[in-house]
């Protein structure tokens, strides 16, 4: 598509920008992929037309305010870009758009505060676990907004598990067959500290051995997402420091938003000094699932009576890393345990981070769908390799009264593990 | 009176002379062809030859006049064909009688009927203005679709000069299986379970029999060394999943033979009125109810989709298709009433008719 | 004109957030998937009900506004293109389907249903709906209706015309009219309504209710992929399969460029350096395609290709498949702009007419893909030119119109099926003397005496005089809307 953009009014990110909208053909094709477009059925909440808009307002066209609306609304779920033909990079897009339009634009108080209040507590998981257990992430939000309330506790446990802090290192079982460093993440860490147990076990019993970098912090992902890109770009130098991408095989993630963000850290420090680092560490960044298949698992034991588990695609495992068969072939390889397909599989949950809590009414919408999905298969269970899937998922199916155990793929596998021994 | 142009500026004087025309072919539909009441007989077979025919291309272009006999048997010198088996061919049919009175045989199940072969036409319309609609190739998405409008518009928008078809080769080989049903229900069945099942057929004919039972008639087409194989499989489907009673195969020339007869409408008898009425599977029922006294004759083709009713009595036929909502078109019988039963979407029809025809040339739509 | 009682009725049928008036919003709309063409509409409705899409018709009848009926505008001729001064009626939420029938082989559907939502439906009857065009997981049945799309597996069984029963239709004046029915034999009796409204480019006015056909899936499908060094032996390979006396389902070419894009955009892994490649396709009973198969086969040997390759699973099939469905998207990553043209030839000139697109695009010195339905005749040139160059469009366009000049002098047709809309109407009076044209609108106008219904297409220069607007629009004083 025809653009008039003057890139060099945009910095390093202009011409990200301008080369995705340029080959934008309009084509539609994306609009099947995309869960706002299926619930609102309007162009300008379709990524077309989001692009469209974006044209605009970098063209000077269309004010950045007038435009918000709509591009607020996006989940960046980034299902548009694997069905798009023309291969546009609306992920690039979006996060660059958001990283230059979100210094510019004016936010209401409460909503500034709000965003405040994300960004200094979500991704410290001391604060994190603080606010919630002094009932203050309560507080806080019944001051600053009262109407988006309901969304954000609907989705915080009222008693979290216990802390259960990580060794600095972990050995492998048996021979060594690789070394890698692990991701322990932020909210994840709170909500359910054992999914990094449970990911600490299956690697070593795959003879991996595992460093767990004590000065890691969080991976900044929410940041980018959201249009932080300054305190995103703090958050990775960190992480730059902290790990050292060369004496490892692979960077491990369990959650399938930090993948997707840390593999864009190139993109994060495009045109600045740290550009090449983040490039090699972005490259060693790996899901647990692909590590697994492809450093060839052991098989897991038979579980102790059948169970049929309904696995639910995570976007930012299955769009925007791509990540499809490694999860299905770790849980088919599971004896005793039958995997179903969920209808429109690729279709977002809603969760998307903090997309509960500025969307609340598309995120129930998206969220009811999928768990109509979901009880569509009959599935016994429910497996994600997300955590913000799984509470998504676990609040609607509350919300309808039915209970259903959930995993993350990592703790099922662990759980099959367990069984030999 | 009759009039009988042979170029096309005859045909456009002609109409620029005269009103309450009726444009007809081979006079083989007496109810669509025959003059009533003070309507003059154009009479098109003049107007006659094959145009254009290019095999390799799949298209003929023709005047409407022209014997679908001549065209039949020109495309079967290159194994081509008309999949719709045009009707009352051997009668002397012409093609513009054909897409006027949108008569299609039992062929028609498998690719469709007049309107989805027809891609172009030519004709004068009310104000004696030579119109073209469509083009000669197989695929036009230029324009309204005017030849597609015309099938079935009876002579009452204008008089066709030439007719462009698109056409398929001709299966190699036909094979006739008839099985029975004891009756309607278990031969609607049937049918509904062969319309989601694999095996492909050319025709699927319903026929009642005099004893209450039913028949179900399938053709299949295609490569000789194919069909044996295939028949036998339609066989055990019909014997496993549905309650046919017995069967028979009919082949080579008997198959020949027996569609030559359905599609000149042999078994509707001397004497009778023939109606077609479009109708769906499930009506079936409701209509058998309905007719079975008035119409001692009667056959669906297209897989239950078509009823062809041979009745002595036209009126009460009417009346009867106005209480189940079903329209029909005769094709024998007395002549000026060719429509009957309730008529969808005729303010539309009449719509066009003002526009092509404004000061009533043609009869009333 | 006073517009403000015709906002202020369509303010009673729609909620706020269902009549769109704010810049931004109709900036969203202002193109289909041809953007050479830009305008933007005083509002966007968005029925939920039919009653409401016949109500809005009503009023603009009423008012004289003129409306654009819209799908998922992926129309590539600019047939959902909005008239300015007038509104978009968009259809999206009128999407259910109403009605799947497995024992009639049947769906009764709204006009907003993707297509292909329709055979994911009736998959569990062993049944799909049969029209693919290549924009079918997007595009809906209503911009199919007004377009008669067909698509690659459109040899066989036809384009949507074919395929479509029943209508009911919403008239430019608010007329509601049904015909046809849930018989195949659809219309049947009188003149075929259905054929006249299928095609017809949204001209006569919204359909608001589908009854189309649904078919057994193929039992067998063998598809075959050949390779070839020029594109005219592959054209030449298309007459030898036709004169074989095969039938069939689907029959496509895909040159150079074409498969450069292809293979860049969906990684479709063709053989490498080919400069043609045909796929040729045999669906139906197992028994019978085998069979053809094997005639097949031996005529593609003594076709020239250099490379033959056999689908040997679904998976496979789906592999050729995607690269040719997203060929047109994936030219975006060769050229930031380009064309596409639909024009059809008689296919025995097929080789012609793609020797004289090679010299015209060599003329031109403008880069031409070529990926098409060789079975029929339909080329879909590709014309890559970058819009930011001056007069680089106009440029593309004359040879465009070069091209299907071509065509029409070969004996074929402007258009195959993506439609005339607003990028072809000039080119009608080459295939349409003034008589058939003045015929075709003749009937337009009893239908819309007041030429609302998406104005100013299909009809070369004959727009209506655009509505005058005098002063601000009310909507503009009150601030709701605004336009630049
Ligand atoms: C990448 C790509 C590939 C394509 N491939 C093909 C192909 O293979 N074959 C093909 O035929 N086309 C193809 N197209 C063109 C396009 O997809 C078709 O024309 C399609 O039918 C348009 O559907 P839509 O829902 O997007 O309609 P829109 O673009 O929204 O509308 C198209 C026209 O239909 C009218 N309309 C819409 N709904 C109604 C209604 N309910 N009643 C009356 N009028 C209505 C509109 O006013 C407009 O004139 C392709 C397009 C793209 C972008
Ligand atoms: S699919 Fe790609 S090229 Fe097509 S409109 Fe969407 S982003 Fe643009
Ligand atoms: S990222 Fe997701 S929500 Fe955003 S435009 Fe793409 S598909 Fe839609």
């Amino acid at each position: 598509m025809q653009h008039r953009i003057d890139i060099n009014k945009y910095g390093p990110r202009g011409q990200t920008m301008a080369e995705a909208i340029q080959s934008c053909v309009h084509c539609g094709f994306c609009l099947a992929a995309c869960p706002t477009y299926k619930v609102l059925g309007e162009e300008m909440d379709s990524p077309r037309g989001r692009i469209y808009l974006m044209k605009e307002v970098l063209e000077e066209k269309l004010s950045i305010e007038e435009a918000q609306p709509y591009l607020d609304r996006c989940l960046g779920c980034i299902g548009c870009v694997p069905t798009c033909p023309s291969g546009v990079r609306y992920d690039e897009l979006i996060v660059s758009y958001r990283a230059f339009s979100e210094p510019q634009r004016r936010r209401s108080l409460t909503d500034s505060m709000a965003r405040r209040m994300i960004a200094e507590t979500l991704p410290y998981p001391s604060r994190f676990r603080k606010a919630v257990a002094s009932g203050k992430v309560g507080k806080l939000f019944k001051g600053a907004m009262p109407e988006k309330m309901g969304a954000m506790l609907g989705l915080i446990p009222t008693d979290l598990p216990v802390d259960k802090p990580l060794p600095p290192f972990y050995p492998a079982k048996g021979k060594r067959r690789a070394k890698v460093a692990l991701l322990s993440g932020c909210v994840q860490t709170v909500l359910d500290p054992d999914i990094n147990w449970a990911t600490l076990r299956v690697l070593s019993e795959n003879g991996v051995e595992i460093v767990i970098p004590q000065a890691q912090g969080c991976c900044g992902s929410i940041m980018m997402h959201i249009g932080e890109e300054e305190r995103a770009k703090k958050l990775a130098r960190q992480n730059l420091q902290a790990f050292r991408p060369n004496e490892v095989d692979a960077i491990i993630t369990n959650a399938a938003g930090c993948g997707s963000g840390m593999k864009e850290y190139g993109l994060l420090f495009k045109g600045l000094p740290e550009e090449s680092e983040a490039e090699q560490f972005a490259h060693k960044v790996q899901d647990i699932t692909v590590f697994l298949d492809k450093l060839g698992f052991k098989p897991p034991a038979a579980l102790p009576e059948p169970l049929t588990v309904a696995y639910q695609d995570a976007c930012h495992l299955l769009h925007a890393q791509g990540i499809r068969n490694p999860p299905r072939n770790l849980l088919a390889s599971i004896p005793n345990l039958t995997l179903l397909e969920v209808g429109d599989g690729g279709l977002c949950c809603g969760s998307a981070g903090t997309y509960n809590i500025e969307q609340p009414e598309i995120a129930h919408q998206l969220g009811q769908r999928k768990v109509q999905h979901i009880l569509n298969t009959g599935a016994q269970a429910v497996v994600s390799g997300n955590i913000g899937c799984l509470t998504q998922i676990q609040t609607h199916l509350t919300e309808r009264g039915i209970s259903l155990p959930l995993f993350h793929t990592v703790k099922l596998l662990d759980w099959a593990y367990r069984q030999t021994n | 009176m009759s009039l009988q142009p042979t170029t096309l500026e005859e045909l456009q004087e002609m109409i620029t002379a005269n009103r309450s025309l009726l444009p007809v072919g081979g006079g083989t539909k007496p109810a669509l062809s025959a003059a009533s009441n003070g309507a003059t007989r154009l009479d098109m077979s003049r107007l006659s030859g094959l145009i254009e025919y290019e095999p390799g291309e799949y298209t003929f272009t023709a005047y409407a006049g022209t014997p679908v006999r001549d065209i039949v048997a020109a495309l079967a010198e290159h194994g081509q064909y008309l999949p719709f088996d045009p009707p009352l061919v051997e009668r002397g049919a012409t093609l513009g009688g054909v897409v006027a009175a949108n008569t299609a045989g039992s062929g028609r199940y498998r690719y469709g009927g007049v309107r989805d072969f027809i891609i172009g036409v030519r004709f004068v319309d009310g104000r004696s203005q030579l119109v073209r609609g469509g083009g000669k190739v197989v695929k036009n998405a230029a324009g309204f679709d005017l030849p597609k409008f015309m099938v079935g518009s009876a002579g009452r928008f204008g008089a066709f000069v030439d007719l462009s078809f698109k056409v398929f080769p001709e299966p190699r080989a036909y094979v006739t299986l008839k099985a029975v049903f004891p009756g309607l229900g278990p031969a609607l069945g049937a049918i509904s379970s062969l319309f989601t099942a694999p095996n492909e057929m050319d025709v699927l004919d319903l026929e009642p029999l005099a004893d209450g039972r039913f028949s179900l008639i399938a053709r299949l087409g295609g490569l000789s060394s194919a069909l044996p194989g295939r028949i036998e499989r339609l066989q055990s489907f019909l014997y496993a999943k549905t309650e046919a009673v017995s069967h028979e195969v009919i082949q080579a020339e008997a198959d020949a033979a027996l569609w030559q007869q359905v599609n000149a409408f042999a078994w509707a008898g001397d004497g009778l009125c023939l109606v077609k009425v479009p109708i769906s599977p499930k009506r079936i029922p409701l209509l058998e109810n309905v007719v079975h006294g008035l119409a001692p004759r009667r056959r669906y083709t297209a897989g239950g989709n078509i009823a062809w009713l041979a009745v002595s009595d036209i009126d009460s036929l009417d009346a009867v298709l106005n209480t189940v909502n079903l329209p029909g078109v005769v094709l024998f019988g007395p002549p000026g009433r060719p429509f009957i039963g309730p008529r969808p979407g005729v303010s539309l029809a009449r719509r066009v008719k003002q526009a092509l025809d404004p000061s009533g040339k043609f009869l009333e739509i | 004109m006073n517009d403000q009682p015709f906002f202020s009725a369509l303010q009673k049928i729609y909620p706020k957030d269902r009549l769109l008036t704010q810049g931004v919003q109709l900036l969203a709309y202002e193109s289909d998937a041809l953007t050479s063409f830009q305008a933007k509409p005083t509002a966007v409705v968005i029925p939920e009900t039919q009653e409401e899409a016949i109500e809005t018709v009503r009023l603009c009848h009423q008012f004289g506004v003129p409306f654009v009926a819209r799908g998922s505008g992926t129309s590539l001729s600019g047939g959902s293109l909005p008239i300015k001064d007038g509104i978009v009626i968009a259809l999206n939420r009128l999407n259910h389907i109403k009605k799947l029938d497995p024992d009639q082989r049947i769906a009764v559907v709204e006009p907003g249903v993707v297509n292909l939502h329709i055979s994911q439906a009736a998959d569990r009857y062993n049944l799909y709906y049969a029209p693919d065009p290549s924009s079918q997981p997007v595009c809906t049945i209503g911009g199919n209706v007004a377009f008669n799309s067909g698509g690659a597996h459109c040899l066989k069984y036809g384009m949507t015309s074919n395929h479509i029963l029943g209508l009911k239709v919403v008239l430019a004046d608010g007329e509601v009219v049904e015909f046809g029915s849930e018989s195949l034999e659809g219309v049947g009796v009188g003149p075929d309504l259905i054929g006249l409204f299928v095609g017809s480019e949204g001209l006569f006015g919204i359909a608001l209710e589908i009854t189309v056909r649904l078919l057994p899936k193929p039992e067998l499908y063998r598809t075959v992929l050949a390779a070839y060094n020029d594109l005219e032996t592959a054209g030449n390979a298309v007459a030898m399969v036709v004169a074989s006396g095969l039938l069939p389902g689907a029959m496509e070419i895909m040159d150079r460029l074409a498969i450069k894009a292809a293979e860049s955009g969906v990684d479709a892994g063709y053989p490498e350096n080919a400069a043609a490649l045909l796929i040729v396709e045999l669906e139906g009973e197992a028994e019978q395609v085998e069979t053809e198969f094997e005639e097949i086969m031996e005529v593609i040997k003594e076709s020239g290709a250099y490379e033959v390759r056999v689908a040997k699973d679904a998976e496979q099939r789906l592999q050729i498949w995607k690269g040719r469905k997203g060929a047109f998207s994936s030219v975006g990553r060769l050229s930031p702009d380009y064309i596409v043209q639909d024009g059809v030839v008689p296919r025995s000139h097929l080789g012609k007419a793609l020797a004289e697109i090679d010299r015209l695009s060599q003329e031109y010195g403008l880069d031409v893909a070529n990926v098409f339905h060789a079975g029929d005749g339909n080329l879909h040139p590709l014309i890559l030119f970058n819009g930011r160059e001056p007069g680089a469009l106009e440029h593309a366009e004359e040879l465009a119109g070069k091209i299907l000049k071509m065509c029409v002098d070969l004996g074929g047709s402007i258009t195959g099926e993506h439609g005339v809309g607003m990028e072809k109407r000039r080119y009608m009076p080459a295939m349409f003397s003034e008589v058939d044209l003045e015929t075709m609108k003749a009937i337009r106008r009893q239908i819309d005496p007041k030429e609302i219904s998406n104005r100013g297409k299909m009809f070369p220069g004959g727009e209506a005089p655009a509505l005058k607007m005098t002063g601000m629009h009310p909507l503009e004083a009150q601030g709701i809307i605004s336009r630049e």
